[in-house]
């Protein structure tokens, strides 16, 4: 999933500053999820939104929307009837959400309240871990499903630095070694033999350095 | 000046648990106070929501109590902890608004002192005031 996290009120209020009517839409995937952009944040949000424009003054209308998804078409076409109506959306979306929003009704002022951070997974109840960074290689099959890419401080591929302390990472000791963890799975799985051939470097090419990537499927395609 | 006196508008959220004839007992003190005091009888603490604490104020209240069985005795064991971090949580929101922490207040009740929720509802309204009417507060609601 992806996460992501409120920006301050004090920031948001500064993009809503020239507005009054706003639409705050929310996303009821990822970032309900990490309970940053859910139903219920939309709720929070426009809330304190509301009770700051009072007690400052302004006249300030909120309507509040989640779309189950704010990243595809079928979702945010939802949005066509009442959109007009405001001045400005708000969007609790992860920026690809803003961005598809954006993209459908290009002459809308849309502003993010969420600053967007990493793909992880919910560890625990209000924990998020970020476990992978997208390379476009994926190597889990090698290293037990453990990713040296994102969870390895140093990116190492054919080995541990040699630096951890009881399990913990010498870059960071709330951070468990990755290659301790590595290592121990393979060990139980019986399979230390994945770590015979040696990784060459990762490909960034495969993440960066070409602009945004795309996946065309025309078996997916109308 | 105690809150009663102050023309407070008061929330009160609290587990049923605290007094079982909470229906009954908290009568008399809303008729003698009309809109200026809210209950909120919850079916543990813990199932109290950030959400519901922003509308209590949006809606008028100056001052939000939360009252929360004794350490160790919620009947749902953690309810009342998770109480607390949600007030935690939303009063560093309403900071960020420029509001008081202190409209949000957690009242855990001590055990073995039990209290009717009226008897507690007038001694919170006998304390200080530590806040006044809320800035966001359109019109009165008395």
């Amino acid at each position: 999933m992806i996460t992501a996290e409120r920006k301050p009120i004090t920031e948001i209020r500064e993009l809503l500053e020239p507005y009054r009517k706003v639409l705050v839409v929310g996303c009821g995937s990822c970032v309900a999820e990490c309970a940053a952009g859910g139903e219920k944040e939309v709720g929070l949000l426009s809330s304190a939104l509301r009770m700051d424009a009072k007690a400052h003054g302004k006249k300030m209308e909120i309507k509040e929307m989640t779309l189950d998804r704010q990243c595809v078409y079928e979702f945010i076409d939802q949005l066509t009837d009442v959109i007009g109506q405001y001045d400005v959306v708000l969007s609790l979306a992860c920026g690809a959400g803003v961005q598809a929003v954006a993209e459908v009704f290009p002459k809308v002022h849309i502003f993010p309240a969420l600053n967007t951070t990493f793909l992880g997974e919910t560890k625990e109840a209000g924990l998020w871990v970020e476990n992978c960074r997208g390379c476009g290689d994926c190597k889990l099959g090698v290293f037990a499903a453990v990713c040296p890419v994102t969870r390895c401080a140093k990116g190492l591929f054919n080995g541990p630095c040699g630096g951890s302390r009881t399990d913990r990472c010498e870059v960071d000791p709330e951070v468990p070694c990755a290659w301790q963890l590595i290592i121990s799975r393979l060990e139980d799985m019986g399979r230390l033999d994945l770590l015979r051939k040696v990784q060459p470097p990762a490909d960034w090419s495969k993440q960066q350095g070409k602009g945004p990537r795309k996946i065309r499927r025309e078996d997916q395609r109308t | 000046m105690d809150q009663k006196s102050a023309g407070l508008n008061i929330a009160i959220f609290f587990c049923q648990q605290l007094d079982p004839d909470q229906d009954i007992n908290r009568r008399v003190i809303e008729k003698e106070l009309g809109e200026r005091i809210r209950f909120f009888p919850l079916p543990c603490s813990g199932r109290i929501d950030p959400l519901h604490l922003m509308h209590a104020l949006e809606s008028g209240a100056d001052k939000v109590y939360v009252v929360t069985c004794p350490e160790g005795a919620c009947r749902y064991r953690e309810g009342n902890i998770r109480a607390g971090k949600r007030i935690s949580y939303t009063q560093t929101l309403i900071e960020e608004i420029g509001l008081e922490r202190d409209r949000l207040e957690l009242i855990i009740t001590s055990s073995g002192n039990s209290v009717t929720i009226d008897e507690l509802a007038r001694e919170l309204l006998a304390s200080k005031a530590s806040v006044g009417p809320s800035p966001v507060r359109v019109k009165d609601r008395v």
